[in-house]
């Protein structure tokens, strides 16, 4: 599911040097064009794309293939290092008592990964309560609580109080002695100087241990533009990509991940709370490539 | 004259930039593909250069397919007999309901009447999320419970609208992914059942490669009359709008251009090309 359909173009493009008995010039363009095909209707970063075949045209050209290993092989192992090398290892998400502040673009995710993240600790056995500090979007605090009441979370917010960063303060002094505390916030742009600004003051005041930037799967090229923006102004921690049911192949959060070295931590694959999973970078890589 | 080695150079250069610009890149090559075809073998003027005359060519062939199909909706909306109404689709998040705040407000500036159906009794919040536009807005909005029948909502909202001499329904419905067939189904039946006048499938400029295929999707479902694209004031270049209006033949309407009720522009397609262009 998850990308597998970029995993099947570049397998596609892979399958070309299956009897090709040495890497030749001519080969290696044709198979690093459509390996950059495959990237760029992925969704990743256009410059990103540009520079990683450049490095595996160089490379599968320059590098002796270890010994017993064929052409083809030896392009996957090029392949798969150089996505390793963007997607590194997935987050490490530890058991223990911890705030984490959900941040992204409006729609992307956030309040329903929040809900979605609560449930995921409270399995582990851990306390979690989350804290309702989007007072931008109208309903949005109808829609934590809703989702909180559900799933048996504690939750915390102000209904009629416009300031985020008031709610957040309160909100972890309520929850005091929860395990773990989530705080919930608007949505928001690059370009809209003053909800930046006020993320910034729920993270002076929330100190998260975690920022997961969330990342709808189907966003284009305004993916790394935006994480860079946002791991400015709070440093990002974590990259959850969701909506990843569709059809989207989450070349968008790949370039966000390359442009602020955060890790993915989890998916979305749906919108009830079970639909949700740990993101596992080996498997994935794996999974992308067929091996 | 130009031949396609002359061409290659320029045109590679443009489609990365079109890339850039979220245009989905099998439309981009169909696009591209196109104007090569078109200018291959064709004179140069003396003097002539060749990156402006490309550039120039595929700016043509990228308004003529925003503007294929366009129709004006204001002119539409003042001759259609009343009630008239529009029913909002789309996947996850992309901006229906607001988009909805925003045009009851530019209809209500325009002295016409609306009502709004909460169709979308699935998502938490979703129906509290409209009754507060609702409200701010001053206008009626028709719900039932959590979990209701969506089409009984509109229907009610349709009914209402006829009692009441109210101009315009638009009716919210819930977000949905295309391959999600049981809500793809529901959808089909929600806009079979209550026969709106438009359907208007909204996704957002920040969208890239996928906007096609949910497009191709959701137009061959229902099928849509028009799109709405929102979050382009996200720096985001819109080029989805392209891919979408490519895909489906059918008008960009609308981008959504802010949170604010203000910020809906009525689709422009010289203001679009500028700016897809200016970079
Ligand atoms: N299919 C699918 N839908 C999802 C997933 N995650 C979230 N959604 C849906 O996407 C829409 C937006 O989700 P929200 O959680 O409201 O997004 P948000 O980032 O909190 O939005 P704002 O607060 O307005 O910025 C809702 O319809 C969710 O049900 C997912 O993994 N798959
Ligand atoms: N910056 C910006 N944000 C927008 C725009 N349109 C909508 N939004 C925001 O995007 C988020 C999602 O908008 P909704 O209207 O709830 O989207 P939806 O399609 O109804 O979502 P679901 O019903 O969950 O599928 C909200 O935070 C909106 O304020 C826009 O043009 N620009
Ligand atoms: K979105
Ligand atoms: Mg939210
Ligand atoms: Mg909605």
């Amino acid at each position: 599911m998850v990308m597998e359909k970029l995993g099947d173009s570049l397998q596609g493009a892979l399958k070309k040097l299956i009897g090709a008995g040495r890497i030749d010039e001519r080969t290696v363009n044709e198979v690093v064009k459509d390996i950059q095909r495959a990237l760029l209707q992925a969704d990743v970063n256009v410059k990103l794309v540009m520079g990683m075949s450049q490095r595996i045209k160089e490379r599968a050209m320059k590098e002796d293939p270890p010994a017993g290993m064929n052409p083809r092989e030896h392009v996957i192992r090029i392949v798969y290092q150089e996505l390793m090398e963007i997607i590194g290892k997935g987050a490490e998400i530890h058991l223990k008592p911890q705030t984490i502040m959900m941040v992204g673009l409006q729609g992307s995710g956030k309040t329903t990964s929040t809900a979605k993240l609560a449930r995921y600790f409270q399995r582990k056995g851990l306390k979690a309560g989350v804290i309702a500090a989007d007072t931008f979007r109208p309903g949005a605090y109808h829609q934590l609580k809703t989702l909180c009441e559900k799933l048996n979370v504690a939750f915390y917010g102000e209904e009629n109080n416009p300031d985020a960063v008031e709610i957040t303060r309160n909100g972890l002094k309520a929850l005091e002695k929860y395990d773990i505390k989530i705080v919930d916030t608007a949505g928001r742009h690059a370009l809209e100087a003053d909800l930046i600004e006020e993320m910034e003051r729920i993270n002076a005041v929330a100190k998260p241990n975690h920022k997961f930037m969330v990342l709808d799967a189907g966003i284009g090229q305004q993916a790394s533009q935006q994480a860079h923006a946002f791991n400015d102004s709070v440093g990002i921690t974590g990259v959850i990509i969701t909506k990843l049911d569709g059809t989207a192949k989450g070349g968008g959060a790949l370039s966000a991940v390359s442009e602020t070295k955060a890790p993915i931590a989890f998916i979305g694959v749906g919108e009830t709370p079970e639909d949700f999973e740990k993101f596992e970078a080996d498997r994935f890589i794996s999974r992308l490539l067929g091996m | 004259y130009l031949d396609s080695k002359d061409l290659e150079e320029p045109l590679w250069e443009l489609e990365m930039g079109l890339l850039e610009s979220d245009l989905a890149l099998s439309v981009s090559e169909a696009i591209v593909e196109s104007v090569k075809k078109q200018l291959t073998g064709t004179t140069k003027r003396i003097g002539g250069n060749t990156g402006e005359i490309v550039e120039e060519a595929l700016k043509k062939a990228i308004l003529d397919v925003v503007s294929a199909n366009t129709f004006d909706f204001d002119e539409y909306v003042k001759d259609k007999e009343k009630p008239v109404h529009i029913v909002f689709v789309g996947i996850n998040g992309t901006g229906k309901t607001t988009s909805i705040a925003k045009m009851t407000h530019r209809l209500l500036k325009s002295d016409y009447s609306v009502v709004l159906a909460a169709g979308d009794t699935f998502r938490a919040g979703a129906i509290d999320q409209l009754g507060i536009h609702a409200d701010r807005l001053g206008v009626k909005m028709i719900k039932h419970q959590p979990g209701a029948d969506p089409a009984a909502v509109i229907y009610d909202a349709v009914q209402y609208a006829k009692g009441h001499k109210i101009d315009f329904i638009l009716s919210d419905t819930a977000g949905r992914m295309h391959t999600n067939l049981n809500l793809m189904s529901q959808m089909e039946k929600i806009c079979r059942v209550s026969t709106p006048d438009l359907i208007i499938f909204v996704d957002e400029a920040v969208a890239g490669n996928d906007a096609v295929e949910r497009a191709a999707q959701f137009n061959d479902a229902v099928p849509i009359d028009g799109s709405i694209l929102t979050k382009i004031d996200a720096d985001a270049k819109g080029g989805a709008a392209i891919s979408i209006a490519y895909i489906t033949g059918k008008p960009i309407l609308f981008f959504g251009m802010g949170q604010g009720y203000e910020d809906l522009k009525k689709f422009d397609p010289e203001w679009f090309i500028g700016q897809l262009f200016n970079q």
